[in-house]
């Protein structure tokens, strides 16, 4: 196996102790009362709702279907009664329709035997219809679907099977390689087979999980193996850029990068024709009782999950989804999980430390620790003297807002938030050109 | 919540490192302790006032902007660090006024009149310190005898540094004292004997801090610890201080002796070390962040610059120390080194080309 390694500049060493003893393998959280079913889990437009008020909807059934390019499929996650419709604030900003369904009836679904799927049988066009059927998107955000990836692509350089974890109180990822390895093994498969990929990675930290199978059975023999690599969790060692730096000390050739709970949902759906519909979620942070990875229907609302993790020890200082480092933070327990909710972390005063605001004194710290060798400093002087053009000239479109200057940052200047303001406006003016 | 209350929103991070640039501050004067503590017991209660009409002297002189600004910073502890740092580089028995003055300069119009911390281009500590030499030039040089002490035998009131100086360079010979001789002898007998070496008298006291001089910088011995325990903790970097030492070092051996007649390669580097100011202000006073360059390379640019400037003000300026003067001279020619810095990453960028494709030479300017 190849010695730990990781991406050349920057980076930082998280120093929080979250660890917790997980339960093997990973338990079902129980099925919500009510299941708030976002129909915008994607990137592009919101599906269009096919489901009224008082229907009875069976698990796995289309609610919402795909409405142009980067939309996808959303399916019912329980079996119920559809309670109301209604337009409710995303996490992550901006707002959408959700189906708010009442767990009613039984699960025809869960009794049956399993149907099973021949992929290697299926060709091409068969795979991607009934990814594109399942609604499987990327798990991370943005949730690109899967079937714009991948039809779009063919024959390219690299698959990269990210299952880092570089950020504190995320677990999900390296749980389901560990408990479902051969399912997401079979995803990868499928991908392969769909993309054509030169070169397989998984991408991990720490020994490769026993019987995770990189060689497929009945593979032809021209076929290369899958290469495993232990990369060492430095933060952000789970970005696109670091990844290929660790992996091929190259930039990015023609490289697809997905998740073992991507590669999960591609199983499913191809292989046993199921809708995504459930994901591992971490619920962490110092201020829950309980920790755990759980398997959590979509649509379970964070404060079902936090309740089965014991509840809090204290008032939580911040309630934050996907992460503490890159995630949205939310105000109330009834924000639902969806496809791309990785974690669910209550961070307690102690965690979020002292957040006040002193001037930079140059110390110069976020520039030793950004990955893409910018000089945090100077952008943010520049955005916020208005001068964004220079900024952008200096490099800022490179910035992947992952916030190693801002965790750095003695000061407690804002560096990221005000970078993402900047990014988001550029990406909407080009959005009004198209 | 479901109780009805709902929770803070913010911005990503949500979590953050644990050090804030009040820990860092408080953290650095922490480390100062130990050399203050040394002044203290060798000089006794004037050394105490002085040090406390200082930070007094600071505080006010940083509430007193930051109260126009309606912004409360006393507690980020900047200008207590400054204070104490004017202080420690005081003559014990100086009249209580003086440092309180050159403190007060420090933060209120150094710092405070630019802005406040962050905002200044100057050293606040050294130019409340160059403020009072220039002010008051023979109440700064008039040193007052360690109580403590009684058998350091000189008695001329002069620092190690002065009467070096007095005598056309090289290592004052103060008549050692008796600790001196016996540590002395220890470590020929024990150390240096092994390798054929010997030390001098006199070190000893000039390291351990058993002579004259400013409260704070008597003992090398507890700068230099404090130091390796910040520069562990990465709380100061050690470009610049390693370099305004190699810089000044190098140029000391090198020329240090032509002035005693002793020709190239004869100077004292040690003596030249460990007296006067040279400890305090190449690890406390010059890496402060704010007023010197960021990047690695300007790092080390400015702590040459700062250890040549010394050299050159300790053998021909006016005075016998010139560290002082030599860190606000560097930090005037800043903006300088910046400029200088980032055409040598254009032309380093330009030779090779980028190994992953970015072009670097779009981003070498930046720092």
């Amino acid at each position: 196996m190849k010695p730990s390694r990781t991406f050349r500049h920057g980076g930082i060493r998280v120093e929080i102790d979250c660890d917790w003893e997980q339960k093997k393998p990973v338990q079902n959280a129980f099925l919500p009362n009510g299941a708030i079913i976002f129909l915008k889990q994607h990137a592009g437009r919101q599906a269009r709702c096919v489901v009224r008020r008082g229907e009875y909807v069976r698990e796995g059934m289309v609610v919402g279907r795909a409405d142009g390019p980067l939309s996808a499929n959303v399916h019912a996650s329980i079996p119920g009664i559809v309670r109301d419709i209604r337009v409710i604030a995303l996490p992550e900003g901006g707002q959408a329709e959700a189906v708010v369904i009442a767990l009613e009836g039984s699960f025809d679904r869960l009794g049956r035997r399993e149907e099973r799927y021949l992929w290697p049988s299926m060709g091409r066009n068969e795979i991607l219809a009934a990814i594109r059927d399942k609604g499987v998107v990327d798990t991370e955000e943005p949730g690109l679907p899967l079937f714009d990836i991948l039809s779009e692509k063919g024959n390219i350089e690299l698959l990269l099977v990210n299952a880092i974890e570089s950020e504190p109180y995320l677990k999900a990822e390296a749980c389901l390689l560990r408990d479902k390895g051969e399912e997401v093994m079979d995803g990868v498969a499928i991908l392969r087979k769909v993309l054509g990929p030169k070169r397989t990675v998984i991408a991990s930290s720490g020994e490769k999980p026993a019987g995770l199978p990189l060689a497929r059975a009945g593979a032809p023999a021209e076929e290369a193996d899958v290469e495993y690599f232990d990369l060492e969790p430095i933060y952000p060692q789970d970005m696109p850029n670091q990844l290929i730096e660790a992996v091929s000390g190259q930039k990015p050739c023609d490289a697809i990068f997905i998740r073992p709970s991507t590669a999960y949902a591609v199983h499913e759906s191809v292989v046993h024709g199921k809708p995504m519909v459930e994901r591992y979620v971490s619920v962490a942070g110092g201020a829950l009782k309980r920790p755990a990875v759980l398997k959590a229907r979509i649509g379970t609302p964070i404060g079902d999950l936090i309740e089965e993790c014991g509840g809090f020890l204290g008032p939580p200082a911040r309630l934050v989804l996907r992460g503490a480092l890159r995630g949205h933070s939310v105000h109330d327990l009834d924000v639902p999980v969806t496809k791309t909710t990785s974690a669910v972390v209550a961070l307690d005063a102690e965690e979020v430390g002292s957040l006040w605001r002193s001037p930079c004194i140059r110390c110069g710290r976020c520039a030793e620790v950004c990955p893409e060798r910018l000089d945090p400093d100077m952008l943010f002087r520049l955005v916020e003297r208005g001068l964004r053009s220079r900024a952008f000239d200096l490099g800022l479109g490179s910035c992947t807002t992952c916030g190693a200057c801002s965790y750095v940052c003695p000061g407690r200047v804002p560096l990221v938030a005000a970078f993402s303001v900047e990014l988001r406006a550029l990406a909407d003016a080009d959005k009004g050109r198209i | 919540m479901r109780s009805g209350k709902t929770l803070a929103l913010g911005d990503a991070p949500f979590a953050f490192n644990k050090r804030t640039t009040s820990s860092l501050m408080w953290g650095v004067s922490l480390a100062l302790m130990p050399a203050l503590a040394w002044g203290l017991f060798c000089f006794g209660a004037p050394a105490a006032i002085v040090v406390c009409s200082s930070i007094l002297g600071a505080l006010v002189g940083e509430a007193a902007p930051s109260a126009l600004r309606r912004r409360f910073t006393l507690w980020d502890g900047s200008a207590f660090l400054t204070g104490l740092l004017v202080g420690m580089a005081m003559p014990a028995g100086i009249a209580p006024f003086i440092p309180a003055v050159a403190a007060f300069f420090a933060t209120a119009v150094v710092k405070g009149a630019f802005g406040g911390l962050g905002s200044n281009w100057m050293n606040p500590a050294l130019a409340g310190v160059a403020f009072a030499l220039v002010n008051w030039p023979t109440e700064m040089s008039s040193w007052t005898l360690p109580n403590r002490l009684s058998d350091i035998a000189s008695v001329s009131g002069a620092t190690p540094l002065g009467i070096s100086r007095a005598q056309g360079g090289g290592f004052a010979a103060i008549a050692a004292s008796s600790t001196d001789s016996s540590v002395t002898d220890a470590l020929n007998q024990g150390l240096f004997s092994l390798f054929g070496a010997q030390l001098p008298s006199g070190y000893v006291d000039l390291a351990i801090g058993n002579k004259l001089g400013a409260v704070g910088e008597l003992s090398g011995i507890l700068i230099l610890a404090a130091s390796i325990v910040l520069l562990a903790r990465k709380v100061i970097r050690w470009e610049i201080p390693a370099s305004i030492v190699a810089s000044f070092a190098l140029l000391t051996w090198s020329f240090g002796g032509l002035s005693i007649g002793d020709g190239f390669f004869s100077g004292d580097v040690l003596f030249a070390v460990f007296s006067g100011s040279f400890l305090l202000v190449s690890f406390f006073m010059a890496p402060d962040p704010v007023t010197s360059p960021s990047s690695r390379l300007g790092m080390l640019l400015y702590g040459i610059g700062i250890g040549a400037i010394t050299f050159l003000l300790r053998s021909f300026g006016a005075r016998s120390e010139g560290t002082a003067f030599a860190v606000l001279l560097m930090d005037c020619s800043v903006p300088a080194i910046a400029r200088l810095d980032a055409a040598i990453s254009r032309w380093r960028a330009s030779r090779t080309p980028a190994p992953n494709g970015i072009d670097e030479s779009e981003r070498s300017g930046t720092r």
